[in-house]
This record gives C-alpha cells, sequence and structure tokens, in this order.
C-alpha cells in the first residue's frame, strides 16, 4: 500500500529530471575512494614498482585537489609550493562546472595517463560518464571540460619532472667485485630497480638528498663490527621466529607489511607472481580508513590523499637516494654466502640496494602527515591488506602503525636494523618537513578550528 | 542437390587435409593392437605444482624379447599400469603384459629400458620410478626374462631396487669387464629460489644424486663415489648419452640437467673412474637439458652430440614465453656461483676429435623446437645422411609470461599460500604447449632441413619418450612415441625400398651378448659412416638394439669393421646391402683405438712458459646494454690493442699490449731470453684510456720508434679525454705525448702508409662508434704527417661503423690505396691519388655485412691479390640474405632525446624485433601502453609495433650477408667467395699472413669469436681458428694446435725471439698464448 506513492514519486521524478531542469551531480568521497582503489588495482595488476606507484598517486590526487581548492575557501592551491606547479587554470565564469565532479574527471585522467592498462581505468570511467549523462548531461560537459583542462595542466607540469628521461638512463651496473656492494637477489635476480629516481624533481623537499641520513654501518665482516652485529641479527630473529613457529607475532607483521608489489614464486618450471600493494599503496589505504573514521567530506578526504602521496613522493626520492648512493647489499646475499647457504628471509627481498629501508621512510613521512591532519591518538583497524589474504591489524596511532611498519623489515629478513632506525628518522624528517611547508588550510579555516 | 555439394566439398577438404606425409605413415594404433594410454590424473598431492616434472611423461623400451625377430614395445605409464605388446608381424601386436607379469607396483615410473642383465640372450626389462616425493610409493623394478614370454621382477635381488627420484637410466660397460653395469639418472626437485652455488653437487644426496652401478655378476653395487659420479642436490638429471666420446675404447657418459646445474661430460679415465670436465670441451651448453642423442653427423668418426632444450620458433610462443636471462643474472650465475654458459635452445655439439666441441644448432636449423623431449638420430630416408626427430610437447606452458605477471596471481596466490595446491581452474588458465613432433633430413653439409610439414602427419600431442625399431621388418627405421593423455604414436617408414639399408646385429658370446658398446665403421661410395650400440637414446626410452644404415642407391658395401666392447675388432667385407647382417664375436684381433686419431701434426707449439710472456687482458666490468638496452652487440670490449716494434732501440721488438678503462696498458721488452714487463710512465699514466688499436713506429723520423695509441672503450661519452688517441714521440727512451688532431669517437683501426709519398707515415683512423648513439656514423679521418704533426688531411664523415682497413694497391698504379670496411658496412675501395683518397665501386652486388677484419692474399694462387674478409657467421640469431637482409633502425622513436636502435630479422617473410616485450619497453616505455599482454606483442611485425612515421623517419642500415669470405680479384673487379661453414660458426676477428708452414709461400691464419651479445645469442665460441693455405685448402685450427675455442681472440701477430718465430695470439679479456711456430719445431 504505502510502497505505491513512493514509486509513484520516483516515476514523476525522473520524467521530470528528464524533460525539465537537470538534478546536480553528487559527488561523494566514497566515489573518491572507489576511483582512488582503482588506481591501486591497476598499479598492482601492471606491477608498478613502489617509486614508480607513489607517482601514480600523488599527480591523480593532486589534479583532483587543484580543482576542488577552485570553489573551496578553506584550503589554498599548491601552485607555488610544490616545485615548478603554476596555478590552475580558470573555468569560464559562466560554464555550470560541478567542480567535485571535474576533481573526479581530473582524478580519472591522470591516472589513465600515468598507468600501462589504460582499459581498466576507462571502464570505470565511462560507466560513470553514462550513469552521469543521465543524470546530468550540461553539468557533466562543463564540468569534464575543466577537468581535463586543468589535467591538461598537471600534465605538462609532471612532463617536466625527468620520469620520462629516466626511464632511457642506464640500467644499474652491478659492482660484483665490491663485497658490501648490492647483488641481484633470489628467486628472479631482477635488475637493481629505479636506479635514477633521485633524478626525479621532488614536491616539497629542495633536493632528494635534503633529508640524507647517517651512513648505514661500515660494512665489515669482522665479527665484532658494528655491521656485522646488524647483519647476525637479521639471521637470529629470523631463527627465533622460526622457533617460535606459525603463530609467531612478528611472522604476522612481517607479512601484514610486506608491500612486496611482485613476489616471484619459481617451483621447477612453473614461475608465479603474488601481486600485492606497495608500501604508499598501504598508506593511501590507511588514508582512506582515516577519512572514512572521521566522516571526512570531499574536499577534506582529497586534502588528506593529495598530502599523504606528496609525501610518500618525496619519500621515495629522499631514500632511492640514499639506497643507490649507499648500494649496500643485503642480508639475504650475505649470509647465504658466509652463514647459511641454505637460509631465506621471512619475506622475498625487493630488487634494490638495502639502505635505507623504502618502507621506514615513506611510512614514517606518512605518519607525519597524517597525524597532523587527524591527530597522534587515532586509532584505527586497518584492513588494508584484507584483500591480500592477510588479518587485520589495530593501531593506537599513525606512528604507531609506521614504526611496526618499519619494525617489519628485520622480522622480514630483508633489512638491516641501521636502514629501518635511520630510515624512520628520515622519513619523519621528511613527514615533518612537508607539515611545517605545506599548510593548506586557509587561516578561515585554520580560524574556524 | 545443396547437399551433394556439400557433400563433395566436404570430400574435398577431406582429401587436402589427410595429405598422405611422404615418410611416415600412422596406423591407426588400437587396431594394431595398442590400448595403452599415459592418462594423467591430477590430485591433491600430484600436479604441477607439487611436482615440477608432472608433464614429463613416461617411457618407451623396444627390443625383441623372445628372439623371434621382430622388436616388441614395452610402455611404462606415470599413474597408469606399464604394458608390454608382443609384435606379431604385420604390425600387429598383443598386450602379454599380465601373463608376462610386467605391470609394475611403482606408483610414478618414468623410463623404460630395455638390456640383458643376466647375459642369458633374452632382453630384461628396467623400469624407472619416482619415490618417496609426496608419498609416491614404489622402486625401480628389473623385470628379469626368463625366455618364455614371462617375467620375474627381481630388482632386489639384483640391488637395483632403488627408491630414489629416478628418471631414467643407461646400460654401459663402463669397466669393459664383459657384462652390463647401468647409470642411474635422478632428478633433483630442489625447491629452494637460489641457484646455490655450483659445488652442491659434489655432497652426495641419496634421493636425487645419480648412481653408477656396478654389475658384479648377479648384483650390482653402488660406486657413484669411487667412480667420481656426482650426486647433488642440484642435479637435475633429465638426459643421458653414452657413447665413446673420445674414442679411446671406453664408454663416456653425457648427463643433460634441466636449470642451472651444467651438464656434466664424464670421461672414462679406463681404470673404473670419470673426469668431469665440461667446462673445458664445451663453451656453452643447453641450460634447460631435456634429451639428447649421438651420432657421427659429418662421417668424420667421431660421435657428435644434440641436447634438447625449450626454444620455440613460433614468434606468438617465443614473444610470450619466458626466455635467456639478463647478461647481469648469467654474470651472477657463471662469475658468483660457478656454473658454466648455458642457454636456452637446442644445441648441436660437433665433435672435433674428443677436443672442444663445435656448437652449430643454429647455423645448422635445429635450435628451436619448442618444449623438446626426445632426439632420435637416424638415417629415416635411408640417403647415407643421419636425419632427426624430436618429439615435444606440454599440456600446459607454465613459463607463459601472461600467465607468470597477470594471471597466475590472482589465480593461484591463495590457493597457494592457504592450501599448498594449484586447482584446475588455475591450471586452465594456462596455455597449452602442444606443438608437432619435428622432423628433420640431415645433408652433407651439417645443415639440417626441417621435413616436419611433409615427412610427418602434423600432430597437436605432447609426445615424450622416443624409441626405434623395424617393427614392419621392411629394413628401414620405424618409430614409436609415448604420449602424454592419449595414445602412442607409431610411425611406420615408408621409405621401402626408395632407399638400400645394412642393419647389423651383434652377437657377443660374453655376459653382454648383444654387445652393447660395439662400434660398427662402415665404408661405401667413399663415405665412412660410424655406429655405436648403445640402445638408451633420447629421452626416458630404448630403442631396438641393432645398428642402421642407409645406403642411397649404392648396392654394395666396401667393408664394415666392427669393433668389439673389448676392444676386439673384425673386419667384413663386400657386404651385400639391404640384409640383416648377423655378427657373431669371432676370430677378432685387438683394434688399436690410437689409429682413430687425426694424422695432421700440430703447426704450433704452445708456450706453457708463463715467464716468456705474462700478459693477461682485462676487460672492465662496463656494459654497453646497460646504456643503451636494444642495441645489437657491445662496442666497449674490442681491445685490447697490440703492437710490435722495438721501442728501447735495442734491434729485438717489443710488445705494446693496451689495457681496458681504468687498466693501464702494458710493454714488454724482449731480452735475450724472455719478455720483461717494463713501464714507460707517460704512457701508463694514461691507465684511464682503453686502447684498441695501436701501432710503433718511427712517426717524427728520429730514428726511434714512437707509439700510436687509439682509444674507444665504448663508455666515455662526448667530449671525453680518454677517447682521445694518443701519440708518444720517442725521445731518447723518454717518451713524450705529442699533439694530436682531437679525434672523440671510439676509434677501432689505425692504418699506417705514407699515402702523400712524402717521406713520413701519416695514419688512417678508422672509428667505429659515437658513445651512447648506436647506429649514428661516425667520421673517420685521414691524418697526414707533416714532420712529426698530424693534421687532418681528409675527413670521411658517416663513412661506417669501421672496423678493419689496410693499405693496398688495388689498381696497380704502384701507389698503395686504403681499403675499409666494418659493420653494417659494404667494403670500401678508396683509391690513392697521391694526395687524396677517392671512393670507387669494385664489388658486384651488395656485400653489406658485419665485417670485423680484412687481409690481403692471393688465395686462389693466380697472380693477384684477393681480399679475404672476417664476418659475424651464421651461428646466432642474426640472419640476413640478400631477399631478406637484417635491418637496424635508428632513430629518437620515443622523442625523448636519446637515441634507440632496433634490430629486425626476418621470419616467414616478415620483419619482427630480435627482442621482446620487456627489452623493447625498458627503452620504448610506450610500448606498455600499446600492449598490455605479451600475447598481444607475441608475433606483432615491426611495421606493427611502431608506426609508419616512427619507421620512415628513422636511419636504415642493413646487412646482407653473415658469411666470412673472400673478395675474389676478377681483373680488378671483385666477386665474394664465402667460407665454407667451419668458418661461418663465430666472428672472424683478425688475420694474420705468414709462412708458418716454411714452403715458401705465405698462408694466412684467422682467428675469431666474440661475447660481446645478449644471452639469448648464446656465446660465439666455436671457432678454433683456421689456416688458410689456397681457396680450397684450409685446417682448422684445432689440428694446428691451437687453443682458440672459447676464447676471443683479436690479434694474431708474429715475432722473432731467440732467432725463432713465434705466434702471439692476443684474447679479450683473457691470457696472452704464445706458439712456436712449426718450422722451429720440426729443428
Amino acid at each position: 500500500m504505502y510502497k505505491y506513492p513512493t514509486i509513484f514519486f520516483l516515476l514523476a521524478l525522473s520524467i521530470w529530471s528528464c524533460s525539465k531542469d537537470e538534478k546536480p551531480i553528487v559527488i561523494t568521497p566514497n566515489d573518491y575512494n572507489n576511483a582512488v582503489d582503482k588506481v591501486t588495482e591497476v598499479i598492482i595488476h601492471d606491477i608498478f614498482s613502489p617509486p614508480v606507484a607513489s607517482r601514480i598517486y600523488a599527480y591523480s590526487n593532486i589534479a583532483a585537489y587543484e580543482v576542488l581548492v577552485q570553489k573551496n575557501k578553506d584550503y589554498k592551491s599548491l601552485a607555488g609550493k610544490l616545485t615548478d606547479l603554476k596555478p590552475a587554470p580558470q573555468a569560464s565564469a559562466d560554464a555550470p562546472v560541478n567542480y567535485d565532479l571535474a576533481a573526479l574527471i581530473a582524478q580519472m585522467e591522470i591516472a589513465k595517463t600515468l598507468i600501462f592498462s589504460e582499459d581498466k581505468i576507462t571502464a570505470l570511467r565511462d560507466s560513470l560518464y553514462t550513469s552521469w549523462e543521465k543524470q546530468n548531461p550540461t553539468e557533466l560537459s562543463a564540468s569534464k571540460e575543466y577537468g581535463l583542462k586543468v589535467a591538461d595542466h598537471i600534465k605538462s607540469w609532471m612532463d617536466g619532472d625527468m620520469y620520462k628521461q629516466t626511464r632511457t638512463m642506464p640500467k644499474f651496473s652491478v659492482n660484483p667485485d665490491n663485497p658490501s656492494r648490492w647483488q641481484p637477489t633470489p628467486p628472479a635476480y631482477m635488475d637493481g630497480i629505479e636506479p635514477h629516481w633521485m633524478k626525479i624533481r621532488p614536491f616539497v623537499i629542495d633536493s632528494a638528498s635534503q633529508f640524507k641520513p647517517l651512513p648505514p654501518p661500515e660494512f665489515s665482516m669482522e665479527k665484532d663490527s658494528e655491521f656485522y652485529k646488524q647483519l647476525i641479527e637479521v639471521y637470529d630473529v629470523r631463527n627465533a621466529m622460526t622457533s617460535e613457529g606459525d603463530d609467531s607475532e612478528k611472522i604476522a607483521i612481517a607479512q601484514f607489511w610486506d608491500c612486496n608489489p611482485y613476489v616471484s614464486t619459481h617451483k621447477g618450471h612453473l614461475m608465479f607472481a603474488t601481486k600485492k600493494i606497495t608500501p604508499g599503496g598501504h598508506w593511501i589505504g590507511i588514508v582512506k580508513i582515516a577519512t572514512q573514521k572521521t566522516n571526512s567530506n570531499l574536499m577534506e578526504t582529497v586534502h588528506a590523499y593529495t598530502k599523504t602521496s606528496i609525501a610518500l613522493f618525496d619519500g621515495f626520492i629522499s631514500c632511492w637516494d640514499e639506497k643507490y648512493r649507499s648500494n649496500l647489499i643485503r642480508p639475504e646475499t650475505l649470509i647465504n654466502q658466509y652463514i647459511d647457504d641454505s637460509w631465506a628471509p621471512v619475506l622475498q627481498t625487493p630488487p634494490f640496494p638495502e639502505y635505507s629501508s623504502g618502507h621506514s621512510v615513506v611510512s614514517g613521512a606518512a605518519a607525519e602527515v597524517l597525524t597532523q591532519i587527524y591527530g597522534d591518538d587515532f586509532s584505527f583497524e586497518d584492513d588494508t591488506e584484507v584483500a591480500y589474504g592477510l588479518p587485520v591489524r589495530n593501531f593506537t596511532s599513525f606512528r604507531t602503525a609506521s614504526s611496526e611498519a618499519a619494525m617489519s623489515r628485520l622480522y622480514g629478513g630483508i633489512h638491516y636494523r641501521a636502514a629501518i632506525e635511520e630510515g624512520l628518522k628520515q622519513g619523519r624528517q621528511i613527514g615533518d618537513y612537508i607539515v611545517k611547508n605545506l599548510n593548506l588550510k586557509t587561516d578561515t579555516a585554520q580560524a574556524a578550528n | 542437390m545443396n547437399k551433394y555439394i556439400q557433400a563433395l566439398f566436404l570430400v574435398f577438404v577431406l582429401i587436402s587435409c589427410s595429405r598422405e606425409p611422404e615418410l611416415f605413415t600412422n596406423p591407426d594404433i588400437e587396431k594394431a593392437g595398442i590400448s595403452f594410454k599415459n592418462t594423467l590424473t591430477p590430485n591433491e598431492d600430484m600436479n604441477i605444482l607439487d611436482y615440477l616434472y608432472f608433464y614429463n611423461g613416461g617411457g618407451v623400451a623396444v627390443g625383441d624379447i623372445n628372439n623371434d625377430g621382430l622388436p616388441d614395445i614395452y610402455f611404462s605409464g606415470n599413474q597408469v599400469k606399464n604394458e608390454l605388446y608382443l609384435n606379431k608381424g604385420n604390425l600387429q601386436f598383443e598386450n602379454i603384459t599380465e601373463q608376462a607379469g610386467v605391470a609394475g607396483t611403482s606408483d610414478w615410473n618414468t623410463s623404460a629400458i630395455m638390456g640383458d642383465v643376466n647375459g642369458d640372450g633374452f632382453l630384461d626389462i628396467y623400469v624407472c620410478a619416482v619415490v618417496g616425493l609426496n608419498g609416491l610409493d614404489g622402486h625401480n623394478e628389473l623385470f628379469i626374462n626368463n625366455g618364455d614370454n614371462t617375467f620375474t621382477e627381481s630388482s632386489e635381488k639384483y640391488g637395483l631396487d632403488l627408491d630414489t627420484f629416478s628418471s631414467s637410466a643407461a646400460f654401459l660397460d663402463y669397466d669393459l669387464d664383459g657384462d652390463l653395469d647401468i647409470y642411474i639418472l635422478n632428478h633433483a626437485v630442489h625447491t629452494q629460489n637460489s641457484f646455490g652455488k655450483a659445488e652442491l653437487r659434489y655432497e652426495r644426496n641419496a634421493q636425487t644424486g645419480d648412481r653408477l652401478m656396478r654389475n658384479d655378476g648377479g648384483s650390482f653395487t653402488d660406486v657413484s663415489e669411487e667412480a667420481g659420479i656426482y650426486g647433488g642436490i642440484n642435479s637435475y638429471g633429465l638426459g643421458i648419452a653414452v657413447s665413446d666420446f673420445n674414442l679411446d675404447g671406453y664408454p663416456d657418459i653425457y648427463v643433460g640437467n634441466d636449470f642451472h646445474e651444467d651438464d656434466y661430460y664424464y670421461l672414462n679415465n679406463g681404470d673404473g673412474t670419470f673426469t668431469e670436465d665440461l667446462k673445458s670441451h664445451f663453451g656453452h651448453t643447453s641450460r634447460f637439458s631435456m634429451g639428447s642423442d649421438v651420432a657421427d653427423l659429418n662421417h668424420d668418426g667421431w660421435p657428435d652430440l644434440i641436447s634438447l632444450d625449450m626454444l620455440s620458433e613460433d614468434e606468438h610462443v617465443l614473444k610470450s614465453s619466458e626466455g635467456d636471462d639478463n647478461i647481469q643474472t648469467q654474470r651472477l650465475r657463471t662469475d658468483k656461483y660457478g656454473y658454466h654458459y648455458q642457454f636456452t635452445r637446442n644445441m648441436l655439439y660437433i665433435n672435433r676429435e674428443g677436443g672442444n666441441y663445435q656448437e652449430s644448432g643454429l647455423l645448422s636449423g635445429v635450435a628451436a623446437t619448442d618444449w623438446s623431449w626426445s632426439a632420435l638420430f637416424g638415417d629415416f630416408n635411408q640417403d647415407m645422411e643421419q636425419d632427426l626427430f624430436i618429439s615435444n610437447g606440454i599440456p600446459k606452458r607454465p613459463n607463459d609470461l601472461d600467465y607468470i605477471k597477470f594471471v597466475s596471481s590472482e589465480q593461484i596466490q591463495n590457493k597457494i599460500s592457504n592450501t599448498g595446491l594449484i586447482d584446475q581452474k588455475a591450471l586452465e588458465k594456462m596455455p597449452s604447449g602442444k606443438t608437432h613432433n619435428y622432423i628433420f633430413e640431415g645433408t652433407s653439409e651439417l645443415v639440417f632441413k626441417d621435413r616436419s610439414s611433409n615427412w610427418i602427419a602434423n600432430d597437436t600431442l605432447a609426445s615424450g619418450a622416443t624409441a626405434y625399431g623395424d617393427f614392419d621388418n621392411d629394413g628401414d627405421l620405424d618409430l614409436i612415441t609415448n604420449n602424454l593423455n592419449s595414445s602412442p604414436t607409431l610411425y611406420v617408414n615408408q621409405t621401402n625400398n626408395k632407399g638400400n639399408y645394412l642393419k647389423v646385429r651383434l652377437k657377443s658370446n660374453t655376459a653382454n651378448p648383444f654387445a652393447i658398446g660395439a662400434k660398427a665403421y662402415v665404408y661405401a661410395g667413399g663415405i665412412k659412416q660410424l655406429k655405436e650400440l648403445y640402445t638408451v637414446r633420447g629421452f626416458q626410452a630404448s630403442s631396438e638394439p641393432i645398428l642402421h644404415f642407409g645406403f642411397k642407391d649404392i648396392e654394395m658395401i666396401d667393408s664394415v669393421r666392427i669393433i668389439w666392447p673389448d676392444r676386439t675388432t673384425q673386419l667384413l667385407t663386400n657386404i651385400e646391402v639391404n640384409q640383416i647382417l648377423l655378427v657373431q664375436q669371432a676370430n677378432t684381433r685387438a683394434f688399436n683405438y690410437k689409429t682413430l686419431l687425426s694424422k695432421q701434426r700440430p703447426l704450433f707449439l704452445k708456450v706453457n712458459d708463463s715467464t716468456s710472456l705474462d700478459f693477461t687482458h682485462r676487460e672492465d666490468a662496463y656494459s654497453d646494454f646497460d646504456r643503451e638496452k636494444l642495441i645489437p652487440y657491445q662496442v666497449g670490449d674490442r681491445g685490447p690493442a697490440v703492437a710490435i716494434g722495438d721501442l728501447n732501440g735495442d734491434g729485438k721488438d717489443d710488445i705494446f699490449f693496451g689495457g681496458s678503462k681504468f687498466i693501464a696498458s702494458q710493454i714488454f721488452m724482449q731480452t735475450d731470453s724472455s719478455f720483461v714487463k717494463s713501464k714507460i710512465h707517460t704512457i701508463q699514466n694514461d691507465s684511464i684510456n682503453e686502447e684498441v688499436a695501436a701501432v710503433i713506429a718511427d712517426f717524427n723520423k728520429n730514428g726511434a720508434n714512437d707509439l700510436f695509441t687509439a682509444t674507444a672503450g665504448g663508455d666515455f661519452s662526448n667530449k671525453s679525454k680518454p677517447l682521445l688517441d694518443a701519440l708518444y714521440l720517442n725521445n731518447k727512451s723518454e717518451f713524450i705525448r705529442a699533439n694530436l688532431p682531437q679525434l672523440f669517437e671510439n676509434t677501432s683501426v689505425l692504418a699506417v702508409h705514407d699515402y702523400d709519398a712524402d717521406g713520413d707515415l701519416d695514419v688512417f683512423v678508422g672509428s667505429q662508434s659515437i658513445t651512447g648513439s648506436f647506429g649514428k656514423l661516425p667520421t673517420s679521418y685521414l691524418l697526414e704527417n707533416k714532420n712529426g704533426n698530424f693534421a687532418i688531411a681528409q675527413e670521411f664523415k658517416e663513412l661506417g661503423m669501421v672496423t678493419s682497413a689496410i693499405w693496398d694497391d688495388f689498381d696497380g698504379d704502384s701507389k698503395k690505396d686504403l681499403i675499409v670496411t666494418g659493420e653494417w658496412m659494404h667494403p670500401i675501395f678508396l683509391k690513392n691519388t697521391g694526395d687524396k683518397l677517392v671512393k670507387q665501386d669494385k664489388i658486384k652486388g651488395d656485400l653489406y655485412g658485419l665485417w670485423q677484419s680484412i687481409i690481403a692474399f692471393d688465395i686462389d694462387h693466380d697472380g693477384d691479390t684477393d681480399y679475404v674478409l672476417g664476418n659475424w657467421g651464421e651461428n646466432s640469431k642474426f640472419k640476413a640474405s640478400d631477399e631478406f637482409p637484417m635491418l637496424m633502425y635508428y632513430s629518437d622513436f620515443d622523442a625523448n632525446g636519446q637515441t634507440e636502435t632496433l634490430v629486425v630479422t626476418e621470419k616467414n617473410e616478415s620483419y619482427y624485433p630480435l627482442l621482446g616485450l620487456d627489452a623493447l619497453a625498458s627503452q620504448l616505455v610506450s610500448l606498455r601502453k600499446k600492449y598490455s599482454t605479451y600475447k598481444s606483442f607475441a608475433g606483432q611485425t615491426i611495421e606493427e609495433i611502431l608506426s609508419y612515421n616512427q619507421l620512415k623517419s628513422s636511419k636504415k642500415l642493413k646487412v646482407n650477408t653473415l658469411k666470412s669470405g673472400y673478395l675474389r680479384n676478377d681483373s680488378g673487379s671483385y666477386t665474394f667467395v664465402p667460407f665454407n661453414r667451419d668458418f661461418q660458426v663465430a666472428p672472424i676477428m683478425t688475420f694474420c699472413k705468414f709462412d708458418f708452414d716454411n714452403d715458401g709461400a705465405d698462408e694466412i691464419l684467422a682467428a675469431g669469436n666474440y661475447f660481446g651479445v645478449q644471452p639469448f645469442h648464446g656465446r660465439l665460441d666455436s671457432f678454433t681458428g683456421a689456416l688458410i693455405k689456397d681457396e680450397k685448402t684450409i685446417i682448422t685450427g684445432d689440428k694446428l694446435g691451437l687453443d682458440f675455442a672459447q676464447k676471443s681472440i683479436r690479434h694474431l701477430n708474429t715475432i722473432l725471439f731467440q732467432n725463432r718465430n713465434y705466434l702471439i695470439a692476443t684474447p679479450n679479456n683473457g691470457k696472452v698464448q704464445l706458439y712456436q711456430i712449426g718450422k722451429s719445431i720440426k729443428n
């Protein structure tokens, strides 16, 4: 009985909206989350390495952010704040631009440019276009035009970040004669990835080397040297975990934070890969959790994503600068060579030099930024890895999560302690620097707080 | 009416599809009475994920178990019971498994072989099993033939009931005590993800280590350890071949190991022990070694070998499958872990008198037959040349790149991490790897012609173990393959009377009545043929114990020499063809194996005393491929320079060796007793330079020799100082670096001559490349000497990627002219007019090659000068012809400021890049967007990969011949004449003219080999050098005492030392070799 009026109402509404005035298209924070999730999915599929993945997240989020700030008075544009970024073009005054919509369109456009499997992004985009077209073709058309205009603006900016040039720079040459130098690791013995990432233009930090960490302990296989002690610690920790068995908390921590986009397994001629999100992808997942938990609106959501991905981006540049400077050998190589030739770490060693730990740096940087936005006392259930077969873990703050992420590399058997501790320090310094130098809230918004 | 047409059409289609194959027909196997089928049932404990060799298939053994003259067949099944079929004649078989008691009890059988273990004249059957893996039960089984079509399983009694991971076994009498011993091939399941060191092979593992079992009369004793057989956890033994490879009368063993473990080459020491010595006899081997076979292919009386791998020739498969390693991984495996060079393709090893094998799989056309299991040589068409049958196919192709990178993650990951299993759905996503079997026709030039499309019917089966036998007793060799999940295939040979044959059956009175290990040398029509009686051949199989020979239309065989396993011999003469010759061991006399060795006397005697000339060139670690990932080969490894001349004015010639980047050059001063390393600081302080060419001569005419060095290295770029060539003027033994015009190209050659006849030496400086811009043609220069000061007299812009140049008067005007050649170049004749050099057209036809070397020599002794040219050879993945030249496109295809070089070759009349998607996209990232899967990229021609405009706007270079040969001088115009195949196995890098044999006339000595290529080419290491006396008389270096195989020789020089002539052979990245030359040996 009482259903009828509703149906009738909806029917009437739809006829009315099709024929007469169009209804504004509403973009929810969840729509944005979905678009970011799609980017994560394609990053996994296309197997982008962690630094490259951070670039995809960063530019696509920045594009959305730069659209949104055009109408939002609480937040400032990134123009002039990020290296070489100029103010975005304005929409023509009379165009009925829906900035929320344009932001999402700009995000998808940049993401599509940066990934390989475009069809996966366009499938999402086109289905959205179809439904928006039905809702309000005028608004869609104007917003699309503006969104793509800003995307073009971002594209020409990002074109100058040296990414294209670094693609064809020399491969990393392994130095086989120096025992302290990094060597490819089992099972795939891949080349060192992104040896020129330090040449990528950073966003906020002055240069790749601005937060250069202390050098790692001097390489030495003398038993009483600091380096050797740290090497043996990796070996001992693994053995202790093994004796604790499968229920070891440390194993759980190592696996939870593995974040290796491409774990290659060889079984005879059968090879296969286990693909997961990157360390940056994990923190992007935490952003989603935080924005949802705080019921952030679209602007706040995009802001959180943007600022976090800026921290991740600069974090990788800083870390990669150090990696190919110190060019340090992985514990697995040394343990196999000097201590136990059948030893294998819990996690697969990723294909680049050891020092400093990438996960530690970017987790440190991301946690500082998120702490600034949401506060230090922010507990959350981290279910980011559930889709990859891992359980939920609970954290009381972003900083405790980042500390655990860093320490997971020791449990995983892929880093020495120095890379973790110095890496976390390095990341926190970067995060802190971004917090201090990238204040995006306007005075009115701050006053309102 | 309509139906009529349809029916007609159908008939037409059927007829056209079922065109009878020309050589082998496949009768209905069930009508022949064979119902065996090796059906695989994957289950939770046994599947491709849990057992890496799940798809390797069963075995097949052929032999006459009841001595009725008809070969019978025994099949082993993995999970199904084994079956024995009695040959009833007329291609009818009867399953007598049950009454014979040979079904077997093991859970997982592999190989099946026949041999007379107890020496009673009846063939017994030995079946291998995988035991202990994933709960598999059982043991290897030995079915002793009771002589009445029944068998008694007696493995325990004989001590052969091994419960290991056996893949195959082979009978041989290794200690020549007259009974059959057995080598048991076990396979590793080493799941460790890291390679592990090669030394793992020294530590015995009970389940995976191979075993040598000595027959002690009624029982077998494991003598592996004392005999020197490796037994490590790394030995993925899949192939085994027994042969007297070095012709000393004792059987040797070749074991083919899968994955990174080296193959093993066991030479029998004759005292019950073996010496494994792969590395010194083989330059490189197949990587994923599977089956193998041995036969003398080139009629030189020495057994040659093939070892199979899994490379596909089909672009669609090739480009969507995991290929060879990159260079860094290869270096890691060889340098750090101690493994040998291994590459993913079939390898054909031509035996050079038991010394170094010449690997010519690519040159011979048998390198790529996809996922190959069994190789069997046999003269299937009876034309006196060995043909080759290769079985292949795998139900699922686990190295498919899309599967590895995109499909597996979603399909397998959870399954594996949770249960350790792979489910059926995940498997279904893996593409099929069932390819047709291959058959090749052998030719006298050691080139095999692919006859798969007309000699046999096209199949889509996974065929594994294969054996031959004359099932219909008509004289020609028939074949039987054991297939996965389908009935076996019987190939009935229809050669019949189109070619004559001889089948030899041997009978010995020893405990080895079938005379396993005997040899037969057969001479007919002026051609020698060798066969050895080893029945275990191919893969997991044994063939009929007969020796089969083809004779084309020859009716009478001059002689048959049987050499029995006990090193005695008997000679039979004037044997008629087309018969089964039964030879009973009788009236034998001792055979002297030394008579089989070459009578050629070595012309060179290597001086092993390292004190006399102790120089080792070390190439620096720079890899050109790190910078320019797509270039076809390196340019940074072309040193060292060698120059000979008297530097200290004592009348004796000294030697200058160039260094590589950051490694100083070295100078050796000749004294009365040796060559002494000495320092000339001005020269050696320029240690940063990589000198690739050098000349010692008196350039400033002060009576003392100076040194001119040319630098390259491929690493220094733009206007880096180390790229500048250098002139060191000798002023009373003080060397002072003089000024030269600033030439920043990577120089390759210096050619010195007073071209303007003004009394001083001028220099042609040939350039090979511009660092970072491979394909861009550098400028070469003619420098004119004016009182020791050099100035550019002539610039040759874009002359080409020059590698060599000589001055020689080619037009008879008494002025020496210049001939320049190089890579992607046509040899260029530059006439000397007295004040400049002018290009002239002298050669008939196109002659673009990857030329490495040139020398003037009247090769046909007709009084005019011919030019001998060293090219790349035809034993790599490069391919070039007049019709389909190899092409190189050079352009900045992606407009990012860095040029790319793309090399394409023809296949089925289309051009494809040699590199795969990963390699191309490492430089042209946009291809990742264009091709989101490997499947979409595979099979794409270059015109599809790049746009018309991209190709059109690029620079295009070509090569239309890769053959080495000579320019025959026909009254001043030149015609190219290629050399024989021995010259085409590797690049020829250098020549040296000298009267080596002291007969009053000069000869040419050639040397070469080159390793600066990507692993998918392999290693161009098989040229042993050659002495060219005239166009017909060419002797290869292995017969001359030269040790050039596996070395990349860059220079040959002669030097007078202690009043004797010596040859200096200088390799890249290796130790210099000093040889005393022939005439001194005679003293």
